[in-house]
């Protein structure tokens, strides 16, 4: 059976309904039966403005990237959409709207800027719309039923899908919507004489549980609920913002709450002073905020305080790209901050890990009594997957506070320095453990010490503790490895997913390569990564960032240089740019 | 001129020659092809075969698929016009788009002809024009045995050795009006039955249609004066009428298809016609004369397009390869062939 594996794209301006039909296109397909990779992209601006452009890869086996080419775009505003001419694949199929409200011009025309051999399929998107349900509203789902219909799919996914999205607005609006869905689909269906009823042909039975749709965003505010998260304390930024929207609906009923701060260096305050006590917390935030929040990181450390803190990172410096994708928060993550304040930092690549890596941030959180930072991105926040349900074990969310013992009441060393350099940690009210918790230099019983015995013996227990959480974190995985490699690409964050299928299409074009995932960003694992390093006559590091972050961490561990890719497009890395890097190592190069 | 920008609408052989010539005369022109078809240029003469299973369908583009990127040509499939504003000189496409033109060549060629009488049944029945015609003969025909072919044009009389080719039975009603819009003499007419009886064909050239039924997707049940019989497929060839209905309003003047003068010319200036669209006027007969056929239309998208850059050519109505039926020209190489 032939392998289905197809992108979509919707492209209107923002108020057209776009990001809305993008996501019906994900569901519906998702309920299909079908692997679906979903990315939105929009303005930074509210309503009204700007383009917005949703991306659906659609396909009979798992997704780990966006592909470089769409198959099928579906145009709610011609003038937008014109910027996407140069993605589409050869022979694209174009849905448009054929009768737009009033005369265009040639520079606003989607088709005028089409390959001939584009297939055009016209549709009055808002005529069918106003005559079906009274209000060209409906045009988005119009279009879906025109898609739907030429595409050969079955229509009662996306009426099952409209009907989940509005039933709870009443009949009303579910019949102006479903209406409209299928004035477009019946059009298509009279209309065209060319169809393509088995495009999507090619799904084998998937005898595994049903899968979930769900976002990066999602993932990660129910993996905090599923780890037992008490409170969260936030302020609203881009990309980070539906975590807390999320949480506000769903962890109140759970026996938790929400609640905004006036900005993010009360949040981490508050998650600190929550924490003190025991409770799970948490705060979400991206990059500038993140900024103002590295001094309370800072005492977290120093205090050793468990935190858990997800930086959403976006492109940057400043307010920067609020809504574009870029992974240069790395520095800030590892390093930001005044002092040695080392810190566990994570960055999951997918939207289950997205999951799995919240619920393990608690525990590391608590046992090792520090910040953990869990780095994601904008395409890794937005982006939704549809993954096998998402479930914790008790032994993955219960409670790893190391506690003090009985015999240490009446002479509690908070901060004793162990061989592992975890101190076992009293909570305010535990009789008989006395203790003082400061940002100051201390000695071990808390108290204020600046000497310069003391501080060389606490720092060194400090970076000793995060240097011991290496065997509680995910060891670097390799994929297609061997004993050697022409070329070896290293990677992080939502990147690993462009690598992964770079490396498997350099595969099937007869290129020895190897990829290895490191989501232990620090401490990370050095001998793991020097061994597969040493494997590879060529290290590729493919970053969304304009430095190389991850190559200036890890870089030092290999004999020769690293080879850099860095881009800043505020764009996934597509696969061909890291596939057009790893063909340049192959036929020559050694380290 | 070499700095305009040149609008042909159609994508047939005389559009596809207009576009060509322009291009190498004025290379800093702007040019735009519009075909309401999404194929490429293509011999339509060649679709008999391709119907049959003897051509590949990819073999019959009139050029390589980067024809016109490398000519700087924009060709724009798939994307209808349906009205032209002389006054402003704007091509109107169907779905709103406004494109305007210094110079403008309407070469859009002919589309299948249905006599009045048979219009009501023009559901049921098939034609060969395009390759979304083909399509569906190929398809139709992998479930059917037998083809009744109405009219007796050059197309009918092509695809009937195709289809014999392949074995299907065909029934052939000729009709004396298909070469619309001249009638066949009575030695054509007796030249024609006398080949496909020849060929096995059951042909008859005095019945007439009295009703069409379509009973399933493959069986169809005709009614005629003589007699009721069922066949799989009933197509119609009756020639081609110029496809200017869009124009009807513009301003153009049209009988059958637009009035040119002997330089292509319309009452427009910069405005031509070329190809089976047009009605050529021809100062020697003091009449107009139409011409079909591949390589006329060719010959007269080329000279269309020189005389819009300032040349007086005059269309010559006797080229190559032309056969004379009563009087007229007309272009008989499918004939020959058959």
């Amino acid at each position: 059976m032939p392998k289905v594996d197809i992108t979509v794209e919707v492209c209107g301006m923002a108020g057209d309904g776009t990001i809305a039909a993008g996501g019906m296109i994900n569901e519906a397909m998702s309920s299909g039966g079908y692997y679906v990779l979903g990315f939105d992209s929009y303005p930074a601006e509210i309503r009204g403005f700007g383009r917005c452009v949703t991306h659906s890869r659609i396909g009979s086996e798992e997704i780990s990237a966006l592909q470089e080419k769409t198959h099928i775009l579906i145009s709610l505003n011609d003038e937008q959409s014109r910027s996407r001419a140069p993605y589409l694949d050869n022979g694209a199929m174009v849905f448009f709207d054929s009768r737009p409200s009033a005369y265009i011009t040639e520079d606003q025309s989607l088709v005028a800027t089409l390959r001939p051999d584009s297939r055009l399929f016209g549709i009055p998107f808002s005529d069918l719309a106003t005559k079906a349900a009274g209000s060209a509203r409906g045009r988005n789902l119009t279009a879906l039923g025109g898609f739907a219909a030429v595409c050969g799919i079955d229509p009662e996914l996306f009426r099952h899908v409209i009907t989940t999205k509005f039933e709870s607005k009443g009949q009303k609006v579910l019949d102006i919507n479903i209406k409209s869905f299928d004035a477009g689909y019946d059009y298509a269906h009279q209309r065209f004489s060319e169809r393509f009823d088995r495009l999507f042909d090619g799904l084998e039975p998937d005898q595994g549980p049903k899968r979930v749709m769900l976002s990066g965003n999602y993932a990660i505010g129910k993996g905090a609920i599923d780890a037992g998260l008490q409170l969260y304390f936030g302020y609203p930024i881009t990309p980070a913002t539906p975590i807390m929207e999320y949480l506000a609906k769903a962890l109140p009923s759970r026996g938790g709450r929400v609640v905004q701060m006036e900005d993010e260096i009360a949040s981490i305050g508050a998650v600190l002073g929550a924490s003190y006590t025991g409770a799970r917390s948490m705060t979400a935030t991206s990059g500038p905020g993140f900024a103002l929040m590295t001094e309370l990181i800072t005492h977290g450390v120093m205090a050793e305080i468990p935190a858990v803190i997800l930086d959403a990172q976006r492109g940057g410096p400043s307010t920067g790209l609020p809504t574009k994708t870029e992974q240069s928060d790395l520095h800030a993550a590892v390093f930001g901050g005044p002092g040695d304040s080392a810190r566990i930092v994570i960055a999951p690549t997918n939207v289950s890990e997205c999951y799995s890596f919240t619920v393990k941030s608690f525990q590391l959180a608590e046992k090792f009594q520090t910040p953990v930072i869990v780095l994601t991105d904008f395409f890794l926040d937005n982006r939704v997957e549809n993954v096998p349900p998402l479930h914790s074990s008790e032994s993955e969310t219960r409670n790893v506070n190391v506690f003090p013992n009985d015999a240490q009441q009446g002479y509690y060393k908070r901060y004793s320095d162990t061989p592992d350099g975890i101190s076992p940690r009293a909570l305010p009210g535990m009789k008989g453990f006395n203790h003082v918790a400061t940002g100051l230099e201390h000695s071990e019983k808390g108290a204020p010490d600046y000497s310069p015995e003391n501080h060389q013996k606490m720092s060194e227990k400090r970076h000793r503790k995060i240097q011991s959480a290496l065997s509680d974190l995910f060891e670097p995985e390799e994929f297609y490895g061997s004993s050697h490699h022409d070329v070896g690409v290293i990677s992080w964050g939502s990147t690993f997913g462009s690598v992964l299928e770079a490396t498997r299409q350099a595969r099937q074009m007869g290129h020895n390569v190897a990829a290895l995932k490191i989501t232990s960003i620090y401490p990370y694992h050095k001998d793991t990564i020097r061994a597969f390093m040493l494997k590879c006559n060529n290290i590729l590091i493919p970053e969304l960032n304009f430095e190389g972050q991850l190559a200036n961490l890890i870089g030092h561990l290999n004999t020769g240089d690293v080879h850099r890719l860095n881009l800043v497009t505020g764009s996934p890395i597509p696969p061909g740019a890291i596939l057009s890097e790893i063909v340049k190592f192959v036929d020559g190069g050694s380290k | 001129m070499s700095t305009e920008r040149f609008v042909i609408i159609g994508n047939g052989p005389a559009a596809n020659e207009a576009a060509t010539t322009l291009r190498q005369r004025a290379p800093q022109s702007g040019i735009t092809v519009f075909g309401k078809e999404t194929t490429r240029s293509y011999k339509p003469h060649l679709l008999p075969d391709v119907v049959a299973g003897r051509l590949d369908a990819e073999k019959i583009f009139a050029s390589p698929e980067d024809y016109y990127n490398e000519r700087d040509i924009q060709l724009r499939l798939g994307q209808k016009v349906v009205q032209v504003d002389f006054n402003k000189y704007q091509v109107i496409l169907e779905h709103r788009e406004v494109v305007s033109f210094d110079g403008l060549i309407i070469a859009t060629g002919g589309k299948p002809r249905i006599p009045e009488p048979l219009e009501v049944f023009e559901d049921v029945m098939m034609t060969l024009k395009t390759t979304e015609d083909a399509r569906l003969w190929i398809d139709r025909l992998a479930r059917v045995d037998s083809v009744l072919m109405i009219g007796g044009d050059l197309t009918s009389l092509s695809l009937t050795r195709a289809l014999i080719n392949i074995g299907k039975k065909v029934f052939f009603i000729i009709d004396a009006e298909s070469f619309w819009p001249l009638p066949f003499n009575e030695r054509l007419h007796q030249e024609i039955h006398a080949r496909l009886r020849e060929k096995g064909v059951d042909v008859s050239s005095s019945r007439k249609i009295k009703r069409l039924t379509q009973l399933s997707d493959c069986s169809i049940q005709v009614e005629t004066d003589c007699a009721d019989f069922e066949v799989g497929i009933v197509g119609a060839f009756f020639g081609l009428v110029p496809d200017v209905r869009f124009l009807a309003r513009s301003g153009l003047d049209i009988d059958r298809g637009i009035l040119v003068d002997e330089n292509l010319q319309t009452r427009f200036r910069n405005v031509f016609a070329a190809g089976d669209c047009a009605q050529v006027y021809n100062p020697v007969i003091r009449d107009y004369w139409v011409s079909i056929g591949y390589d006329n239309a060719r010959t007269l998208g080329r000279i269309a397009a020189l005389n819009m850059l300032g040349g007086m050519i005059a269309a010559q109505a006797s080229p190559e390869s032309i056969f004379s039926l009563n009087g007229v020209q007309v272009n008989t190489s499918w004939w020959m062939e058959f």
